[in-house]
């Protein structure tokens, strides 16, 4: 494991020295909130946020792809996306969401590799940065993950007063390090200390759900009518599957112009949809929004544990924060594990 | 597959109206490069992701028999923008096909069974394949006894006719065939609904396997005919399906608790999905 400190004015000088013809994505402030872009200058980038509003997942995952061009009846491959990554800031939940998708997307069994996705995450270095105040809808420890969590991350930063503690958590990390190396200063006994600290302290002051035993529970209950209760005030909207960083369910659709000529695209689509599942005939297997929501939560802490061994859920507490309704889906947890 | 998105071009070479309604038509497909007909290997049971290029893509089961070299068969219900633009096509026409894709009927436990086949509407499609391959010189020795009950709502909603003719006629498959409801003239096989007509056949469940393909309403009603008939609950073959994009378990909406119709199925034993929410 690599260490190293720099001073936090010196941080686009850092990434854009060991970056060489690698773009820089970092938090910027936007016009909709904090959120992730490529960045030229240090003034760009911002370290005062909880979170970013959108999940990074876009970088790796855009809303809008196109998988292949035509043009009359003929196709065209598109070249799988070349550039090379470096990604700043992303809180340790969602780096964690990244080792998720990359499940979905390569496929335990090898079969259907999705090349546009793994592309871009073969050629990235995600440098995650350790929380410091958890947001009160935070909840990452509930679900494995923590607020100086490692997973998925090539680097986790520490953010102390005028300075950043840099840590590798992969030999991609590592060699980014050396790569800047002459830019860092000697990591001193008391920035690790006051790292460890600042750890702790977020760690503690995070509320823990008990999700023991809510698989097995999810289960059992499916036909409760609980379920209506939980889900009645739900307006379908979608919001939290659009922000959640493990939600991948895309549509593929085509768009041309008079000529003939056009894109196959993918975007992003929402189980929370009635058109989501409608069949040709008519007949629809989640047809109200009980069914639809179920599924989500069914997906994420019971399906995904059966195919790819985790619970797809890293605690960002988006879903909470930006529900129109205040749907919260911890209490959602909650009431269905004790029934 | 070094994209799993990118289908193969292949170009329409025939197309057959299948029904009087004239919303079921055949697409035989011819790869244009030899080299994609070579590794599209497929088995009765699976499906492919069909391409009108503007238009978008649809699953359909596969309708021919790997024995049946050189093309494909496809057979489309008009009903929405993609099947709709395939009805307006003309031989000739290019468009694309992405596939084989999905798991098969269990062809190993099937080798040595008598084969019972029951099927409604034009779910029909994958049983021709599966009928058609058992029927094969090479293959047909390693099955027993094939008894098929196939109905449609009216004789003129069967598919398939010259085929049904000649099973009709060929001793090594005993074929019924049914619909709701019959004109006054002209119809010599039977009336009544599948599962009904299922247990005047009355077939063997000894050593048998069934294979059930139709809609939802008829699969429910044919289950306990079957289980009545003494068949075990892993000996009753489904093929499932749902609205999928993807076909390769990414896009998230063919799935049935856990399983994804696309890549899991769509063949499901009913003691599997006995076990899954009925989410299809």
């Amino acid at each position: 494991m690599a260490q190293g400190v720099i001073k936090k004015e010196d941080l686009y000088r850092l990434l854009s020295t060991a970056a060489g013809k690698k773009k820089v994505y970092a938090p910027i402030d936007g016009v909709g909130g904090i959120e992730f872009a490529e960045i030229h200058e240090q003034k760009e980038i911002t370290l005062d946020y909880s979170n970013s509003k959108l999940s990074p997942k876009s970088i790796f995952f855009p809303q809008r792809e196109v998988l292949c061009t035509f043009a009359d009846d003929a196709l065209e491959e598109v070249q799988t996306p070349k550039e090379a990554l470096i990604v700043f800031g992303i809180r340790p939940c969602d780096a964690l969401s990244l080792t998720y998708l990359d499940k979905v997307f390569s496929d335990s069994a090898g079969r259907f590799k999705d090349p546009y996705y793994l592309k871009r995450r073969e050629n990235a270095v995600i440098i995650s940065l350790a929380c410091k105040e958890p947001r009160a809808t935070c909840f990452c420890t509930s679900v494995g993950g923590s607020p100086s969590g490692k997973e998925g991350a090539d680097i986790l930063v520490y953010e102390l007063a005028d300075k950043l503690l840099f840590e590798s958590c992969s030999d991609r990390g590592q060699d980014f390090m050396k790569t800047a190396s002459v830019l860092f200063k000697q990591a001193e006994e008391d920035h690790k200390t006051a790292a460890k600290e600042q750890a702790e302290k977020a760690k503690d002051g995070m509320p823990v759900l008990n999700l023991n035993g809510l698989k097995e529970r999810v289960d059992k209950v499916f036909e409760d009518p609980l379920w209506d209760e939980i889900t009645r005030n739900c307006l379908g909207c979608g919001a939290c599957t659009y922000l959640c960083p493990t939600c991948h369910c895309f549509d593929i659709t085509d768009e041309e112009n008079r000529k003939g000529e056009g894109y196959r695209i993918r975007t992003w689509d929402s189980c929370q949809y009635p058109l989501f599942t409608l069949h040709a005939s008519g007949h629809n297997p989640r047809v109200n929004k009980k069914q639809r929501m179920r599924q989500r939560i069914m997906h994420k802490y019971s399906y995904t544990v059966d195919n790819y061994g985790d619970i797809f859920c890293v605690g960002c507490g988006r879903c909470i924060l930006y529900c129109p309704v205040n749907l919260d889906i911890r209490d959602m947890l909650n009431t269905l594990n004790k029934l | 597959m070094e994209n799993p998105y990118i289908p193969y071009p292949v170009s329409i070479d025939a197309i057959t109206i299948e029904n009087d309604a004239k919303d079921l038509k055949t697409f035989k497909l011819t790869f244009d490069r030899e080299e994609d007909l070579k590794a599209f290997t497929y088995m009765p049971g699976q499906f492919a992701e069909m391409s009108v290029f503007g238009k978008g893509e649809s699953p359909f089961g596969i309708a021919s028999s790997p024995t049946e070299e050189g093309y494909l068969l496809f057979t489309v219900k008009r009903t929405g923008t993609v099947t709709k633009e395939l009805h307006n096509s003309e031989p000739g026409r290019k468009i694309g096909v992405r596939g084989p894709l999905g798991n098969t009927f269990p062809w190993d436990r099937m080798v040595g069974k008598n084969i019972v086949i029951v099927s409604g509407g034009f779910a029909f499609t994958t049983l021709r394949s599966a009928i058609t391959y058992m029927l094969c010189k090479e293959q047909r020795s390693k099955f027993g006894s094939i008894t098929t009950v196939y109905g449609a709502r009216d004789p003129g909603e069967l598919m398939y006719k010259d085929i049904l003719k000649s099973w009709e006629a060929n001793t090594n498959i005993d074929l019924t065939l049914t619909v709701d409801r019959a004109p006054d003239n002209g119809w010599h096989g039977r009336v009544g609904l599948v599962p009904n007509v299922l247990k005047e056949v009355n077939p063997s469940s000894e050593n048998s396997i069934a294979l059930v393909c139709g809609p939802p309403i008829m699969i429910r009603f044919t289950i306990p005919v079957l289980l009545e008939l003494g068949f075990n609950k892993d000996d009753i073959i489904i093929s499932l399906e749902n609205r999928m994009k993807c076909g390769i378990g990414k896009c998230g909406r063919c799935n049935v608790g856990s399983k994804y119709v696309c890549i899991d199925g769509p063949v499901f034993t009913y003691a599997e999905l006995e076990h899954l929410p009925a989410e299809y």
